[in-house]
C-alpha cells in the first residue's frame, strides 16, 4: 500500500506542530542543529502518526526521547507520552561468543550430507539477513518472531515513504522560493 | 522460533521420544483464524491407544484380535465422511485398532520411539477386513525400514522424521475418535506430517509468506527476484535508502535559510485549510507524489553523486522554463500552484537524470 494524501496531511501537520517548537530558538547557527531539530520533529511526527500501536514507533519515540525529552513530550502532549517514554522492554542479550562455541561443537557431532549442508548454508544467510532487517528497523531488537519483524517492515516503509515524499516536496518548495 | 525453520528447512536435533501432541495444549486456532490447516488430534485417543499398548501385547490378545476381525460380520460403519467428521467406534473397533498399533508399537518400542499420534488420512479409509490385514503389514514394512533409517542418523532431521512418520500413519491409520471440538478440519496434504507442530509450524510459515509477498510488492524490484535471502536483501536496501533520503533532505532543509523553511511551514500550515482540502491540489499531489516515489532514488543517487552541498540553481536547471507561468499564477493562488508545477518540474528532472540510474544503483549498493 502506497502513502495516501491524507496520511501526507496529517504528517504535514505533526511535523509542522513539531517545528514550531523550535521556533523561539529560530537562531541556531549551525546547519547541524538546525539539521537536527528537522529531522528529530519529522521522526517524532512519523512515529505519532500511528498512535503507539506499531512496535517500531514505540522505539522510535523512546530513541528521539533520549536525545530530546522536552521535544517530545510537547509534541505527543498528553495522549501516551508518559508511557511510551518511560516503558523500555528488556534487549535480549546473549552472548555471541558462547553461543557460537556451543554451536559448533553441536555441529561436529552431527553427521553431514551434502543437501544438509546447502540447507544449513542457506538458513544462515536468512539468519543473517533477518539480523541485518532488525538493525535497520527501529526496535527490530524487540521483536521476537519473525511475523512480527515483517509486519513491523511493512508499516515502516510505508511510513517512511511518507516522511520522504512530504520532506521532498517541502524541499522543492523552498528551494524554488529562493530561486526566485 | 527463527526465520530459517519458517522458511523451508528446518534445522535438525529433536529428540526422538515425543509425547503425544494431542496432550500438549491444542491452541492453534486462537489467534489467527484465517488459516484453517490446523487439525485437531483428539487428545483422548491418543491416551487410549497409548493405555491399549502400554500393556505387553501378547501374541493371545493379537490373536483374538485376529479371529474378532474375521469373524465380526458386517464390515465397521464407514468412519470418514468428507471431512473427517467421525463417529464413535465401538469397542471392536478400539481393539483392532489397539491390535493394530500394538503392532507398530512393538516396533516403535524397540527402536525407542513413541508416537501416540493418530492422523487423519487423505484417501484411504481401510474400512474392510481385508484393508486392515493389508494395512496392518504396510506399516509394518515401512515403520521398521523407517526406523532403521532413522537410526543410521542418529542426528536425523525433523523433516525427514515426520515426512516418514507422516506417510508411515497415513498408510495406516482409518479412523479417528472426534469429538465435539472448534477446530477446523483439514485434510493433511499428501506427504506432509499433520502432527500439531508441523501444523502450527507450517501456518507461521504460511503467514509469514504472505507477509513477504506484501513486502515484495511494495518494494520496487522485488517481484523478479527469486529466493527470500535476496529478498530480504533488497528490503534492507530499500529501507536504508529510505533512511539516508530523510537525512539528506533535512539536512537540505537546514541548509535553506532558515527564515524561508519556517514561515514556510507556517504558510503552508495557515493556507493549509484552503488549499488541502481543495481537490484540485490533492489530486495534484496525490499524482506528483507516485512519481516522486518511483523517481525517488534515481534522484537521491543523482544528488549524492553531485559534491556535497550544491546550490539549488544547480539542480533545478529545468525551472527557468516553467517559473514565469509559475511565478505569474503564484500571486493570485498562493503556494498552492507553486507545489504543483513545482513537483511537474521535479519530475522532469528526475526524468532527467534516470539514465545514470543504473550505474549509481551499482555504486550505491
Amino acid at each position: 500500500m502506497q502513502p495516501t494524501s491524507s496520511m501526507n496531511k496529517e504528517f504535514l501537520k505533526k511535523w509542522q506542530m513539531g517545528l514550531q517548537i523550535f521556533r523561539p530558538s529560530i537562531d541556531n547557527t549551525s546547519v547541524s542543529e538546525r539539521k537536527r531539530a528537522i529531522k528529530l520533529s519529522a521522526d517524532v511526527a512519523m512515529a505519532s502518526l500511528r498512535k503507539g500501536t506499531t512496535c517500531w514507533s514505540r522505539a522510535l519515540i523512546q530513541k528521539t526521547a533520549s536525545e530530546d525529552n522536552f521535544l517530545v513530550r510537547q509534541m505527543l502532549s498528553g495522549i501516551k507520552e508518559e508511557t511510551l517514554i518511560n516503558k523500555k522492554l528488556p534487549k535480549v542479550m546473549c552472548h555471541r561468543k558462547i553461543v557460537r562455541r556451543s554451536k559448533k561443537i553441536l555441529m561436529r557431532r552431527k553427521s553431514r550430507s551434502a543437501m544438509e549442508e546447502v540447507a544449513a548454508k542457506a538458513k544462515k544467510l536468512v539468519k543473517r539477513k533477518t539480523q541485518g532487517l532488525r538493525n535497520a528497523v527501529p526496535g527490530g531488537e524487540f521483536m521476537s518472531n519473525n511475523v512480527l519483524l515483517i509486519q513491523e517492515t511493512l508499516d515502516y516503509i510505508v511510513s517512511l515513504q511518507t516522511q520522504v515524499n512530504v520532506m521532498r516536496s517541502i524541499v522543492d518548495a523552498a528551494a524554488a522560493g529562493i530561486e526566485r | 522460533m527463527d526465520l530459517t525453520g519458517a522458511f523451508g528447512a528446518r534445522s535438525a536435533a529433536v529428540e526422538p521420544c515425543r509425547e503425544p501432541p494431542g496432550l500438549e495444549s491444542l491452541h492453534l486456532g486462537g489467534g489467527d483464524g484465517g488459516f484453517t490447516a490446523l487439525l485437531e488430534l483428539p487428545p483422548t485417543q491418543a491416551v487410549e491407544l497409548l493405555h491399549f499398548t502400554d500393556p505387553s501385547p501378547s501374541p493371545s490378545q493379537t490373536a483374538v484380535a485376529g479371529i474378532g476381525l474375521d469373524v465380526s460380520p458386517p464390515p465397521p460403519p464407514p468412519l470418514l465422511h468428507s471431512y473427517g467428521a467421525l463417529t464413535f467406534p465401538s469397542n471392536s473397533l478400539l481393539l483392532e485398532r489397539a491390535a493394530r498399533f500394538s503392532v507398530m508399537a512393538n516396533e516403535q518400542l524397540q527402536n525407542g520411539n513413541v508416537s501416540g499420534e493418530t492422523t487423519t488420512t487423505s484417501s484411504v479409509p481401510s474400512n474392510s477386513n481385508s484393508n486392515l490385514d493389508r494395512v496392518k503389514t504396510e506399516p509394518g514394512e515401512t515403520d521398521s525400514s523407517s526406523r532403521r533409517l532413522e537410526n543410521d542418523r542418529c542426528g536425523k532431521r525433523k523433516e525427514v522424521d515426520k515426512k516418514v512418520k507422516g506417510s508411515a500413519k497415513k498408510k495406516s491409520k482409518s479412523s479417528e475418535e472426534n469429538e465435539k471440538l472448534p477446530y477446523v478440519h483439514v485434510r493433511a496434504r499428501r506427504g506432509q506430517a499433520t502432527d500439531s507442530h508441523s501444523l502450527a509450524e507450517r501456518a507461521r510459515r504460511e503467514k509469514i509468506n504472505a507477509r513477504m509477498k506484501l513486502l515484495q510488492e511494495l518494494v520496487p524490484g522485488c517481484d523478479k527476484i527469486q529466493g527470500t535471502a535476496l529478498v530480504l536483501d533488497e528490503i534492507i536496501n530499500h529501507v536504508q535508502s529510505l533512511q539516508r533520503q530523510v537525512e539528506m533532505l533535512s539536512m537540505r532543509l537546514a541548509a535553506v535559510n532558515p527564515r524561508i523553511d519556517f514561515n514556510l511551514d507556517t504558510i503552508l500550515a495557515s493556507e493549509s485549510g484552503s488549499l488541502m482540502d481543495g481537490s484540485f491540489n490533492g489530486t495534484a499531489m496525490q499524482l506528483a507524489w507516485p512519481h516522486q516515489v518511483t523517481e525517488a532514488e534515481q534522484s537521491f543517487h543523482h544528488r549524492q553523486l553531485q559534491l556535497q552541498q550544491p546550490p539549488p540553481q544547480q539542480q533545478w536547471p529545468y525551472d527557468g522554463l516553467n517559473q514565469p507561468t509559475a511565478w505569474g499564477r503564484e500571486e493570485d493562488q498562493g503556494h498552492g500552484n507553486e507545489h504543483t508545477t513545482l513537483m511537474a518540474v521535479s519530475e522532469n528532472m528526475m526524468v532527467g537524470s534516470a539514465s545514470l540510474h543504473p550505474n549509481q544503483v551499482k555504486m550505491e549498493m
